[in-house]
């Protein structure tokens, strides 16, 4: 049987490598103190597959056709396009598991739940930054999970913690030998486009990662759906997070770091739930 | 608000192949979009606070950067369209 081995959380801003040699040595140490504890942790955890659960950055879909959610089964999933991430060293080595795959929408549509599914999701740096940062002893499968975080309207913070839960739920229901990590990916509070781009809500973060760290779902919803209305549009990506909470069964997690750093835009955590 | 054909034209232009054609023809690509006239003058004009208020705000700043404005122009010019702006520093922010 499947089984649930460990879910991680990570920033993923892209000036975090876009612009990585502007950043201060100071700055530059704690961000990858971050990342490499993050994946020293999923590595020792030994996950032959990683759900990883990032919003799609206006590479697969736009406005055309905009899925709520999106499971990538396919065998492969493309390397991220974007010209600062030309070296990620997974460009062509990132393969999914189409059987697992399938078995999570098939759960999903059991239980009401009707994702949209893609045979070869393109993964941006939203997916692939933390791989990258992380510095894994080795690349596990991937099932791509893209949230739409970006363009209104978007899936409730309810609804984000149900989908954790069915996570959790279809991972123990498969029948193959297969150790699953999560890895919940973006936020915390950022501001992109906006009039507050450059603004770090560290009120906000504080009382996100309170709610998350006590494990109370009703307090995370109320928390979260009165914050993100008040704070930039790169914090909907909390809700990433969210469906991670859900999937650890709410039990709360350890926080690794938290970074407000501005000269990236982001408030960055970094988290790891109790199982 | 959303104009779907800036939005379309912001979210093509991540192509190499758009940005070269419209690096070539600007007026030609945009026409190609079906870009109201008044957007193409904002377009035209970088006209950050103008468009900001028809598109994705993600798209926008990938815009920008494509098209080669510097972050800390395109910085001053989104902030400029904050709260306590009046309607026409928003509209040529």
């Amino acid at each position: 049987m499947a089984e649930l081995v460990g879910v991680f959380a990570a920033s993923h801003g892209p000036v975090i490598v876009r612009d990585w040699d502007k950043l201060t040595p100071e700055i530059q140490a704690s961000l990858n103190a971050a990342f490499e504890e993050t994946g020293r942790r999923l590595s020792a955890v030994r996950a032959d597959l990683v759900i990883v659960i990032s919003p799609d950055h206006w590479v697969n879909f736009f406005m055309n056709n905009l899925p709520a959610i999106c499971i990538g089964v396919g065998e492969e999933h493309a390397g991220p396009p974007e010209p600062f991430m030309k070296p990620y060293p997974y460009m062509d080595s990132m393969r999914g598991d189409p059987a697992f795959a399938a078995h999570v929408v098939e759960t999903a549509m059991s239980r009401d739940f009707e994702p949209s599914i893609s045979h070869h999701l393109v993964l941006d740096h939203g997916f692939c930054l933390p791989l990258w940062k992380m510095k894994l002893d080795r690349l596990p499968l991937i099932l791509p999970i893209a949230i739409n975080d970006l363009e209104p309207p978007m899936m409730s913070v309810r609804r984000c913690l149900q989908w954790g839960r069915l996570l959790r739920e279809a991972i123990a229901g498969y029948p193959g030998d297969l150790r699953v990590a999560i890895l919940a990916t973006g936020g915390l509070s950022h501001s992109i486009g906006e009039h507050t781009m450059g603004q770090v809500d560290e009120a906000f973060d504080q009382r996100c990662i309170a709610a998350l760290r006590a494990g109370d779902d009703a307090t995370v919803i109320h928390q979260l759906e009165d914050g993100l209305a008040s704070t930039g549009n790169g914090a909907q990506e909390a809700r990433n997070w969210v469906i991670a909470h859900g999937a650890a069964a709410s039990k709360g997690f350890d926080l690794i770091a938290y970074l407000p750093t501005p000269e990236v835009y982001v408030g960055c955590a970094f988290a790891e739930w109790k199982l | 608000m959303r104009d779907y054909w800036l939005s379309r034209f912001f979210f093509e232009m991540q192509q190499p192949a758009v940005r070269e054609r419209y690096a070539a023809d600007p007026q030609g690509v945009m026409d190609g979009y079906r870009i109201k006239p008044e957007v193409q003058t904002a377009i035209r004009a970088n006209d950050v606070g103008a468009l900001s208020a028809l598109t994705n705000p993600y798209l926008l700043r990938f815009y920008f950067g494509y098209v080669g404005m510097p972050e800390a122009e395109f910085l001053s010019r989104i902030r400029a369209t904050g709260p306590g702006k009046t309607a026409a520093e928003v509209v040529h922010g």
